[in-house]
């Protein structure tokens, strides 16, 4: 009965509430398509604006200095022969998979470690460090450390085996070098990424998994790893891209030497773009770039379900 | 709050300050813009743009250095821009693709009426002459290499001056200078690399620094070696279309100079940097270390060896070929081009003529940063540098008795360098054969054809 009369009293009261807000909404309209405009221009401006600048250069033959000239499909037939793209691609997928799974599993076993041991802020900011460096000055860094003749990593390898590794010289150690700067770099952001997920995780599941007999390690590959899946996902989806698109830490130690060997598809592009000013190869290089991260993401995300949680 | 404001209005009234001194420029005053990418060379021309300035009143001259790494970039964005310097240093290697998209002013106009007289240079004019035939560059300087070693390590494995001087070489057995690297080389346990029980994999001093380069042009490496049989870059020496790496005498020489770096006489490629955009010790600091004994460098090094503390450093030509007495070097000369987009073509002329003048030349050509292409300007800074104890009479020999010639202009040079470097990285290296030089030659005549 209460409930009854609750209900009508309440009742007449929400059509007016909704149409007040209905017309708070459309009274807020322009102030709201003026508080974004700066994010919509900036993004025509900076983002859309070169997108499909971009995708119409790479039909021309464009060396900056005269107007880009139509050349249809040629740049496209020129990529599907060209050894070096197919070879810069491969080098870039082979430094994608190097950082993606040691990052990965680097970064998991820091934050759990954190998060059993220690909630200490000091902690989690001195492991973060490394990712508030710029890469420049993080390549610059770790290229004089591997330094074949003047670099402290050599100095004990040559203690230690009586020979130095030439980190950036030789063409198989390369990448892997450059693997590591990326995962040294970004370890500390990731890591505390998942210490967040971790933290989401009810204590209460553990308890149930120790009652039930679990040991350390079932608890960590039955619990802890399928209910981090969405951070992890997003972990994962966010490195492939960044290490896609490697750049900076090429360009200061190898520009892509020894032979090629470290010639990330960023790089090549670049080479193309900015010393041999033919941009038009360069924005189509771009573009099959772009094409591979978009299918890429898509799959990740179709394929492990990020958008599904097994919390709830 | 307040402070943010006041820095605010200073910049303001310092940007308006500076647009009242622009505002004042006619056709005999302004400001001109200059390019370079040496430091040394900045400052050496520092002294002609404080001459040129009291010559022409109203007349500011603004040298501006960016490193070279990052020059070429910045130059062309400046192109698209705008706003790219008047006049400038360039390079050969990108030539074409300047003079091709028409940002450098042809000077043949300005050269006959203000009767300029080329002629006066002894090198270097011909390089900057484009396929359309016309002049677009007065040269900057002239450079050429030369053998440094260590006067106690040749002292020490007993050996004179006169000895380097003479050395004689041939892409077969290596001559005498073989011997003489050999006999240089020392590993950690002070045997020589002709002794016996040598270890080549712990070596302490090599006897010859790099000649295993990935530079396509062998500038200052093997190319002092292999143009000494007669050897040419390309088909022909301006424009070529086809570059000689299927040469049997490039192969030889090649083969040649790979086997000192396995025989441990020679380092290895890549030794001695960190990556390629690191190199983190200098040649002549591994000549200041000990660590090589003697090694072909620049001319424009000259003067940074022979100020080498505690090391003395002699300088020797380079070496004499098969037949036992011809030597050959290329020698390379950058070139002073005017931006097509210039506002004061004639004022920026006057700059650059005065800086291809005698006067000038021999003045900045005292540092010793640069060779003036003219023949006097060159003795006087000879002499010059002379005086600080830096014998420069090996490439001024060098300069008259014929034993330079000019290095190449060709087309596509950041083409070719990014082709053909992993190339011969890849043959040094060990992880190509002999195959790579046909592979070489074809791709290197693709990217020579191409249309920029």
């Amino acid at each position: 009965m209460v409930t009854a009369t609750q209900e009508t009293t309440t009742l007449p009261v929400a059509p007016v509430a909704t149409a007040r807000r209905r017309r708070i909404r459309r009274g807020h309209l322009p102030l709201a398509l003026l508080m974004i405009t700066p994010a919509v221009i900036g993004f025509l401006v900076f983002f859309a604006y070169p997108t499909v600048q971009g995708v119409y250069y790479s039909f021309t033959d464009f060396h900056v200095l005269s107007a880009p000239n139509w050349v249809g499909l040629d740049n496209f037939r020129e990529l599907l022969a060209d050894d070096v793209f197919w070879r810069s691609l491969w080098v870039t997928v082979y430094f994608v998979l190097l950082s993606v799974f040691f990052g990965i599993v680097i970064s998991l076993i820091t934050a759990v470690i954190m998060h059993r041991l220690t909630r200490s802020t000091v902690i989690r900011g001195l492991i973060l460090l490394p990712f508030l460096i710029s890469g420049v000055v993080a390549a610059m860094t770790w290229s004089w450390m591997m330094d074949p003749g003047l670099g402290i990593i050599n100095s004990l390898l040559v203690e230690l085996t009586g020979h130095p590794l030439l980190f950036f010289g030789d063409s198989s150690l390369a990448v892997p070098s450059l693997a590591a700067i990326s995962v040294w770099k970004s370890m500390g952001y990731n890591a505390i990424l998942i210490f967040a997920g971790l933290q989401t995780i009810p204590g209460t599941i553990y308890e149930a998994g120790r009652v039930d007999g679990a040991t350390e390690f079932q608890m960590f590959r039955r619990l802890t790893v399928p209910l981090l899946r969405n951070i992890l996902v997003m972990v994962v989806i966010l490195t492939v891209i960044g290490s896609f698109q490697v750049f900076d830490i090429v360009q200061v130690t190898t520009k892509g030497g020894p032979q090629n060997a470290s010639l990330v598809l960023q790089m090549y592009i670049y080479n193309k773009a900015f010393t041999q000013f033919d941009f038009g190869y360069a924005a189509t290089m771009s573009l099959a770039l772009f094409a591979m991260l978009i299918a890429i993401t898509f799959t990740q995300l179709k394929m492990t379900r990020a958008g599904e949680s097994d919390l709830n | 709050m307040r402070k943010l404001l006041a820095a605010a209005l200073a910049s303001a009234s310092v940007v308006a300050l500076s647009a009242c001194g622009s505002s004042g420029s006619g056709a005999s005053s302004g400001t001109i813009n200059w390019w370079t990418w040496d430091d040394k060379q900045a400052a050496a021309y520092q002294s002609c743009a404080t001459a040129f300035e009291k010559a022409n009143p109203g007349v500011t001259v603004k040298i501006s250095q960016y490193a070279v790494d990052s020059y070429f970039t910045k130059l062309t964005a400046g192109f698209v821009a705008g706003d790219a310097p008047d006049a400038f240093q360039n390079s050969v290697q990108f030539f074409q693709a300047y003079a091709s998209q028409h940002q450098l002013l042809p000077l043949d106009d300005l050269i006959s009426k203000n009767n300029f007289d080329l002629k006066k240079f002894s090198v270097g004019v011909d390089a900057w002459k484009f396929t359309d035939g016309k002049q677009y560059a007065l040269p900057l300087d002239w450079a050429a290499s030369a053998i440094y070693y260590n006067t106690d390590a040749i002292t020490k494995a007993g050996y004179t001056p006169a000895d380097v001087a003479n050395l004689n070489w041939n892409p077969d057995n290596g001559g005498t200078f073989d011997k003489m690297v050999a006999h240089l080389t020392v590993d950690a346990s002070g045997k020589r690399g002709d002794e016996p029980g040598f270890d080549k994999s712990k070596v302490a001093t090599y006897g010859m620094g790099q000649l295993a380069a990935k530079d396509f042009i062998g500038q200052t490496t093997w190319n002092s070696f292999v143009s000494t049989t007669g050897w040419r870059q390309g088909d022909k020496n301006q424009w070529p279309t086809k570059f000689n790496y299927d040469d049997p005498n490039f192969v030889k020489t090649m083969k040649y100079v790979k086997s000192l770096t396995d025989r441990g006489f020679a380092p290895k490629i890549n030794t001695f940097s960190a990556g390629e955009g690191t190199a983190t010790i200098s040649d002549v600091d591994l000549m200041g270390t000990n660590k090589i004994a003697m090694e072909t460098a620049g001319s424009w090094e000259a003067a940074t060896f022979a100020k080498l503390p505690g090391v003395k450093v002699g300088i020797a030509p380079t070496v004499e070929g098969p037949d036992g007495k011809t030597r050959s070097d290329m020698s390379n000369s950058n070139g002073n081009n005017i931006w097509a987009g210039t506002k004061n073509p004639d004022l920026t002329w006057k700059w650059v003529s005065y800086m291809g003048s005698q006067e000038c030349q021999a003045t900045a050509g005292a540092s010793g940063s640069f060779f003036p292409s003219i023949p006097a300007a060159m003795d006087s800074a000879a002499a010059a540098v002379g005086k600080q104890g830096v014998d420069l009479s090996v490439f001024t020999k060098a300069l008259k008795d014929g034993s330079l010639y000019g290095a190449p202009a060709y087309a596509n040079g950041a083409d070719l360098q990014q082709t053909l470097e992993p190339l011969f990285e890849a043959y040094f290296s060990g992880s190509r054969g002999d195959d790579v030089f046909a592979e070489m030659t074809t791709k290197a005549q693709t990217i020579l054809n191409k249309k920029g």
